[in-house]
């Protein structure tokens, strides 16, 4: 449990330091963010926003991994496993979606833009409603595993397409050559660390959540089952 | 009030957040708890 | 030993093409589904040249416009020939006689020439009668035809055994299909726009490795998922 309340205050002062920290032209103190020409302040977004794509593909991959391991395994758990990943990564990738769209409204205008990134975003997320539609759509526990497994590998199998096929579709707005306009180091010290102190707090907020869902699968299926166990 | 907004937006939003952020984490923190009495119950007979 | 193993693969490919038998027979017996997926692509031509109406869309919106009524004609009709064994019972059957490879190579054959010849005639229909459309690089568009066909049916087969066995199959399987096709048509619709704009031949090259690439995974994928869905 304090390993809890740990991540608790983590991500409190990741929190604190991302919208806290002072943003200056020319940082000057190890503390001090670099303004970003063209964002400034909404740069800070990057602590927030990227951490819920990253765990929406997490959450995918997740699914994908404890798929395969029920059709191999056959037991239920990897299926439950499976499907809590699928539905945080789902959750994610909403946030993703809509912290993204209002960072483009304050940024570019428009809320959405079909730029790769977006693109691929909004098909993760077509990809998790096609899931979870496949899966309220069959009765039998151990169809409804096998099923949801083998769809999570077929779309994961194409996912990657997308990775070559975004180069060819016209050019993005997404603020990536903004960023790394700034040469390799596109991050300085301060701003680097603060990225991936939020990264790594969220990460371990997604584990943390998706135990959670796992323990209650698990004793939903002990109490209906009390001969069982 | 408009003034102090426009100023201190991101202050507001901090705070919004920071506020957010208890209320998630106290909830899973109660979650938790709830499981952890549960599995002892079950676990026992 | 060498006839036994011949004997072995070759018992396959007759399975194979049995199963695709079966398929082909039995729609000519009752003609009731590709009858209405000709209606289907007809009317859904029909409608839009009442929409364009003697307006020009441009050449870019024209080639997605293609694929879109080419993806609903394969929704509509894909799915037949795994829900059919649901709707028989049949299913079980099938499952005794044959191994499970031999059965989804079968209906993949089944819904490779269904997809063909429902692409042609969309294709011709198209040409004909919506005004906008010309190509004009026949050689990209063919063969964005024939490996975008090919890549249609391939994922829409596997999908097509997954939702079989699901109970609201309708409404899911294009759910389930537009994001694994979604790839496959990003690709084909540049194609297409390319054959339009008359790029050269070898300027599609990028394309045709993607769509082969795309084919040959979700091929592989499937043989070795099948299993997993056909068998109950």
């Amino acid at each position: 449990m304090a390993l809890r309340i740990l991540l608790g205050l983590w991500l409190a002062v990741v929190i604190v330091l991302g919208l806290g920290l002072p943003m200056v032209a020319e940082p000057q103190h190890w503390y001090d963010l670099p303004i970003v020409p063209g964002l400034e302040e909404k740069a800070r977004i990057i602590f927030f926003h990227v951490p819920t794509a990253w765990l929406s593909v997490v959450g995918f991959v997740a699914a994908l991994v404890y798929g395969i391991r029920y059709l191999r395994s056959r037991s239920i758990e990897d299926d439950s496993r499976s499907a809590a990943s699928a539905g945080l990564g789902f959750l994610f990738c909403l946030l993703a979606t809509v912290t993204g769209a209002i960072w483009a409204k304050s940024s570019w205008g428009t809320y959405w833009n079909w730029d790769p990134r977006e693109t691929s975003i909004f098909v993760l997320l077509l990809i998790y409603g096609a899931y979870f539609a496949l899966r309220s759509a069959v009765e039998v526990e151990e169809k409804r595993a096998s099923l949801a497994a083998v769809y999570a590998v077929i779309a994961g199998v194409t996912m990657p397409f997308f990775v070559f096929i975004m180069p060819r579709v016209i050019a993005s707005l997404h603020p990536e050559p903004i960023l790394n306009a700034q040469g390799k180091i596109h991050m300085n010290t301060a701003m680097l660390l603060v990225f991936l102190a939020s990264l790594a707090g969220f990460t371990g907020l997604y584990y943390w959540m998706w135990k959670v869902y796992v323990k209650v699968e698990q004793l939903r299926r002990r109490i209906q089952q009390p001969t069982g166990g | 009030m408009q003034e102090f907004f426009g100023q201190n937006a991101l202050y507001v939003v901090l705070a919004v957040v920071l506020v957010i952020w208890a209320g998630i984490f106290g909830y899973l923190y109660r979650v938790e708890k709830k499981i952890k009495k549960l599995e002892q119950q079950i676990g026992k007979p | 030993m060498t006839t036994l193993r011949a004997d072995r693969r070759f018992s396959w490919l007759r399975s194979v093409i049995a199963v695709y038998a079966k398929d082909w027979h039995s729609e000519l017996r009752t003609r009731y589904a590709i009858s209405a997926l000709l209606m289907f692509v007809v009317t859904t031509i029909a409608i839009i040249m009442f929409s364009l109406g003697s307006e020009d869309a441009p050449p870019e919106v024209l080639s997605g416009m293609l694929w879109v009524v080419v993806f609903f004609g394969a929704m509509s009709g894909l799915a037949r020939t795994f829900v059919m064994e649901e709707e028989r019972g049949t299913s079980m059957t099938l499952q005794l006689l044959t191994g499970p490879s031999a059965v989804y190579f079968g209906k993949l054959l089944f819904n490779l020439v269904l997809v063909f010849g429902l692409n042609s005639v969309t294709v011709v229909l198209y040409l004909l009668l919506i005004n906008g459309f010309v190509v004009k690089t026949v050689s990209i568009f063919l063969v964005t035809l024939i490996l975008g066909s090919i890549g249609f049916a391939a994922a829409a087969t596997i999908i097509a055994a997954i939702i079989a066995r699901a109970s609201t199959k309708g409404t899911l399987y294009p759910v389930l299909s537009f994001p694994i096709l979604l790839p496959l048509l990003l690709t084909v619709i540049n194609a297409t726009r390319m054959a339009g704009e008359g790029a050269a031949f070898s300027e599609a090259y990028g394309e045709f490795q993607l769509l082969i690439s795309y084919i040959v995974v979700v091929i592989a994928a499937s043989t070795v998922v099948f299993d997993y869905v056909w068998k109950d």
